[in-house]
């Protein structure tokens, strides 16, 4: 039996095909992505090795490090704004049960599940100033000096870009608290009726303890989903106005196919690995280790 | 048993209201409506103005009552909008995407689980690694390589992207159930005269259904839904996947916005329907995959 367990020919057959697939599509990309970084190739024609003048141009990039900014904003906008609401309704759907505690979560994830294409472009239009349903919606509440170009004003255009991806993202946060809840077990939340806790002093001192391993899966999810963020930026303002509303993964994208600098966008996609690499070891060492 | 946890909990609630703590939920109540009406409108006003003329789109109402629902619209979204031939490349690539993905990690993960070999420590670590790696930090190189093999424009040139982005996390969740499967259940087979192979069909899939049926959700939505893979690889129309209908006609149709409504309706279309016959399975396969991953 053991001999099978090491059979070479075995292991190479289970292993070998998936495994070029990754190798083929991930692992061997982010090496030629490094070699081209450290060349002056505009994506067309000759290039030379110029060694790592682009990684220290990166480095010295004002852009560059605005879309780190912009993906903290959203972070920090997460986790402040669209977690504890997720919480609260998690733990309250919970409580009235039935057919209540279905609809709306059925409701809650619809949004995550269409194309990001679609609701891309179906808030484009909601923020129309010609047609929009936000401008609209302002007027019909008599709050028409609130109206605005959400899209193009670069005060308010990551905030614009904020809710879009918050709007999607809402049913993913929601539904991870809600297994949580799910998942705690019954027992104790008696034995707390039996002493007689009250709603609050259940919650507090109970739900959230138990929750806290859940919360710090979520919150680094969102952390990490942040910092990836591309689609929704590209398929709204790729960036603009200027780079106001950048972000990384879009900054490297346009930088190698708009702007003709391709070994560029490969140095920024190269730190761009780098920094979901380190953030997603810290994150993991900061939070997960405490509950596990 | 849930139940008479509700009416424990519903009694109390009744027990210790006070008129302040009322409001309180009243507010609670009503906050959960406005998000759940934030959350479906959009949705409501982009099928309402699917359905209307393109020069009504301008007036003052929220929504429009179609008085005359405009499903030409959607006629011309379907043939214009190539939503037949997006559709049937979209199918394609989606099935073997998904199905070489769940196959793959079901047999790495056994041979990372339960074969004895020195390398595979470094092996599966590589690939755990790729759950951390941005699949926009892979664009611009695939871009490049695709191109000089000449896969770019083919089914290939998204398959093999997509399985590749897509079995990391496969592995990890199905290393993790196969450690929870009994080893005396493959040793009965192997004792029995049967092979590996015969371990992993008749024991191993059929065990591992619950992972299984994850990590095809967690796939398909990825694969789904992808467009900048496809955007970026896919140097002709002829492979294009469903969400390119929307792409194509901004700029073509940029006044008929009604039109353009109707597409994004039809595009959104087949992952709404699929959500609405399988919402238990999605949102359990969901929850699995994203509380372990």
């Amino acid at each position: 039996m053991q001999s099978y367990r090491q059979n070479k020919k075995t292991i190479f057959m289970l292993v070998a095909p998936g495994y070029a697939f990754f190798l083929l599509a991930v692992l061997f990309p982010i090496g030629l992505s490094f070699y081209y970084a450290l060349t002056d190739w505009s994506g067309i024609g000759s290039f030379n090795y110029i060694g790592f003048d682009n990684f220290q141009r990166a480095l010295g990039d004002r852009v560059f490090w605005h879309s780190l900014k912009n993906a903290a904003t959203l972070a920090i906008m997460t986790v402040t704004i669209q977690h504890p609401l997720a919480f609260l309704f998690a733990v309250l759907l919970d409580r009235i049960g039935g057919k209540v505690e279905r609809i709306f979560k059925t409701i809650f994830f619809i949004p995550c599940v269409i194309p990001i294409m679609v609701t891309s472009k179906m808030w484009v239009s909601i923020y129309n100033s010609q047609y929009g349903l936000l401008n609209k919606a302002l007027d019909f509440l008599h709050l028409g000096f609130l109206k605005q170009q959400w899209l193009g004003d670069p005060k308010i255009v990551l905030y614009s870009l904020i809710v879009i991806m918050m709007w999607q993202g809402f049913g993913w946060a929601f539904l991870i608290y809600y297994a949580g809840v799910k998942s705690l077990p019954e027992e104790v939340f008696e034995a707390a009726k039996i002493d007689g806790a009250n709603r609050r002093q259940t919650l507090g001192r109970i739900t959230i303890p138990l929750m806290l391993p859940v919360i710090a899966v979520n919150v680094i999810w969102a952390v990490i989903s942040s910092l990836k963020q591309m689609e929704t930026i590209y398929l709204t303002t790729n960036g603009g106005p200027g780079n106001v509303s950048q972000f990384l993964a879009n900054y490297l994208y346009i930088k190698a196919f708009d702007a003709y600098e391709f070994a560029y966008g490969n140095a920024v996609s190269v730190l761009f690995v780098a920094v979901c690499l380190i953030t997603t070891v810290v994150l993991n060492k900061c939070f997960k280790k405490e509950y596990y | 048993m849930r139940n008479v946890k509700y009416q424990i909990q519903a009694d109390s609630i009744k027990a210790s209201s006070l008129p302040g703590k009322k409001f309180a939920r009243y507010f609670i109540y009503l906050l959960l409506l406005i998000v759940a009406i934030g959350q479906l409108f959009p949705l409501v006003w982009l099928i309402n103005y699917s359905l209307v003329k393109d020069g009504d789109l301008f007036g003052p109402d929220l929504l429009i009552w179609p008085r005359d629902p405009q499903f030409k619209n959607y006629k011309v979204a379907w043939v214009d909008g190539k939503i037949p031939q997006y559709l049937l490349n979209s199918i394609i690539i989606n099935v073997v995407s998904v199905s070489l993905t769940v196959l793959f990690s079901v047999t790495m993960s056994y041979a990372f689980v339960r074969m004895q070999w020195k390398m595979r420590n470094i092996f599966l670590t590589t690939i755990l690694l790729g759950m951390m790696i941005p699949l926009h930090a892979t664009l611009l190189p695939n871009f490049m390589s695709f191109r000089a093999v000449g896969i770019a424009d083919s089914y290939l040139g998204l398959i093999i992207p997509y399985i590749g982005i897509t079995l990391p996390l496969g592995t990890f969740l199905m290393t993790g159930f196969i450690r929870s499967i009994p080893v005396s259940i493959e040793e009965s087979i192997l004792i029995d005269g049967g092979t590996i192979l015969h371990i992993i069909i008749h024991a191993v899939f059929p065990l591992a259904k619950p992972a299984v049926i994850t990590v095809i959700i967690m796939t398909f939505f990825t694969t789904w839904n992808d467009f900048i893979m496809a955007a970026t690889y896919l140097a002709s129309d002829r492979y294009r996947t469903l969400p390119f209908a929307v792409y194509n006609f901004a700029g073509q149709y940029a006044s008929r916005y009604a039109v353009q409504f109707a597409v994004m309706t039809l595009v959104a279309l087949p992952s709404l329907l699929l959500y609405m016959a399988l919402n238990d399975q999605i949102t359990k396969g969901i929850t699995i995959g994203a509380l372990k991953g």
